[in-house]
């Protein structure tokens, strides 16, 4: 009865202890397991693949510090395919703490590319009243953000003279926490003026999205750390990055995790109904 | 006057606004226009008063001694802080507002998502019993989306992603739309209330 008791009342320092160690072990010793790249990941890196590079892509961060573990590598891989390609990306953000995310990100993969800021790459930052400036946006970039975020005049940077409003936005990409964030974009950005818009997001709202991908308002969808690896992998067996895959690497952790759950689940249920059989 | 003209307002711009979403007759586009540039302006004021807001309701916090009026010091410590900072130093590469954010920010943000981990591990050894058959159909689709969603799913076996690609694909896809259709309906009704004049609450809460 003790024993059976015991597998229902698993003291929680035990479950954190496991739960640690099976995370931070593949981190040390990968298990290089294959991801199976899924139709949605596929739709959108095709997207972006097809653009020719005259127009610009825009990718808005919509998301903090909390969910960079997920959505940060989505972020570095779709700008390392963007940069490949030499497709122009003018990054934004709705979240006014993803600002220095996205800069971040941003120079470390233009960095990476030689990619020169103005011509092949725009950082806008953050504004007040996302409304606004997603409809904004289709009215006018330049009167939206008369200045990119370190103050220059758009009229000066040569990227902006090719971009006026969402027309001469082939795709957009918003890697999304929450809200605001790809909702908004799909109801004022693609719903209005027929942006065709991409999504990254955490897993946990992965399936939020699943409506508009049928409805066809996304195009693509990047279901969270596994998006992010899938996309890694898609970036990499296309040839357009050699670079360390950071997500690929954390979908152990993430199996071992889940695993773990799994069987926590299925201790706790075995002692359960033992124990309703024995009283 | 102080009810009678914010409903005026909110009842005229609703039904413009209405209107000059299916007009595309060039007054109606600058009106739009005027409009987006009015909404960005607001918005800007509402940074203010929300910034306001947050601080008075600290300050009240401390004067009083709330329980917890710790944490509102530190609030406040941090708004002063970051504020001054960012308007004296800016807001570029080396800027301190930038090692703040990086070495205080990211990583408290990101411990405190991955302690949800934890937390999520011990919730569900301790609530999710397949006591009746809904929660066992639960947990079977929970198992089987857990494993497709990583690659150890697919190790065992290939079918893992693609039944939980079903599962999202069909009968979550099917109850998400259901309450999307709601949520939509429940907006409309919402802000023809509001346009109307019938639901006062965004007013200040008195009727």
């Amino acid at each position: 009865m003790k024993f059976l008791e015991l597998l229902t009342k698993i003291p929680r320092r035990i479950i954190f202890l496991i739960l640690a160690i099976f995370v931070i072990f593949p981190l040390f010793k990968p298990l290089n397991l294959t991801t199976k790249v899924s139709i949605r990941t596929y739709d959108l890196f095709k997207a972006i693949d097809n653009l020719n590079g005259e127009k610009p892509v825009l990718i808005s961060i919509d998301f903090d510090p909390q969910s960079m573990p997920e959505l940060y590598p989505m972020y570095l891989s779709i700008l390392r395919h963007c940069f490949a390609k030499n497709i122009p990306v003018i990054v934004l953000g709705l979240w006014i703490t993803g600002v220095g995310i996205g800069e971040e990100g941003l120079k470390l993969i233009a960095k990476e590319y030689n990619k020169e800021y103005g011509k092949d790459y725009i950082f806008l930052g953050w504004k007040p009243g996302i409304t606004a400036v997603i409809l904004g946006l289709g009215r006018s970039l330049k009167e939206t953000f008369p200045t990119d975020y370190y103050k220059n005049p758009l009229e000066n940077l040569p990227l902006a003279q090719k971009v006026e409003t969402y027309k001469d936005i082939p795709f957009m990409v918003s890697i999304s926490a929450g809200s605001p964030g790809y909702g908004d974009w799909i109801a004022y950005a693609q719903t209005r003026y027929g942006v065709k818009i991409g999504a990254g997001v955490t897993a946990v709202s992965a399936a939020d999205a699943y409506p508009y991908l049928q409805s066809g308002q996304l195009t693509g969808l990047l279901s969270g750390l596994k998006g992010a690896s899938e996309y890694e992998y898609l970036v990499e067996k296309y040839g357009y990055s050699k670079a360390f895959k950071s997500a690929t690497q954390l979908m152990d952790s993430q199996s071992f995790a889940h695993l773990i759950i799994m069987i926590l689940v299925i201790i706790g249920n075995i002692g359960y109904f033992l124990l309703r059989r024995k009283r | 006057m102080q009810r009678s003209l914010p409903l005026g307002l909110c009842f005229i711009m609703g039904i413009l606004m209405i209107i000059q979403f299916f007009s595309p007759h060039p007054i109606s586009q600058q009106f739009f226009d005027t409009i987006i540039k009015w909404i960005r302006i607001i918005s800007a004021f509402a940074l203010v008063l929300g910034v306001r807001s947050i601080s008075l309701r600290h300050i009240e916090a401390v004067k009083r001694r709330k329980s917890g009026f710790v944490y509102s010091i530190f609030t406040l410590l941090a708004l002063v802080i970051t504020a001054v900072l960012g308007l004296v130093f800016g807001i570029g590469p080396k800027a301190p507002i930038r090692t703040i954010f990086n070495n205080i920010l990211v990583p408290l943000g990101a411990t405190m998502f991955s302690i949800l981990a934890f937390y999520m591990a011990s919730a569900a050894y301790r609530a999710f019993r397949a006591r009746t058959f809904e929660a066992t159909l639960l947990l079977i689709s929970a198992f089987i989306v857990m494993l497709g969603m990583v690659p150890i799913g697919n190790w065992i076996s290939p079918h893992f992603p693609a039944i939980a690609e079903w599962i999202l694909s069909v009968p979550n896809m099917a109850a998400k739309r259901g309450i999307l259709f709601g949520v939509a309906l429940g907006v409309i009704a919402t802000s023809l209330k509001i346009i109307l004049g019938i639901e006062r609450g965004w007013l200040g809460g008195r009727r």
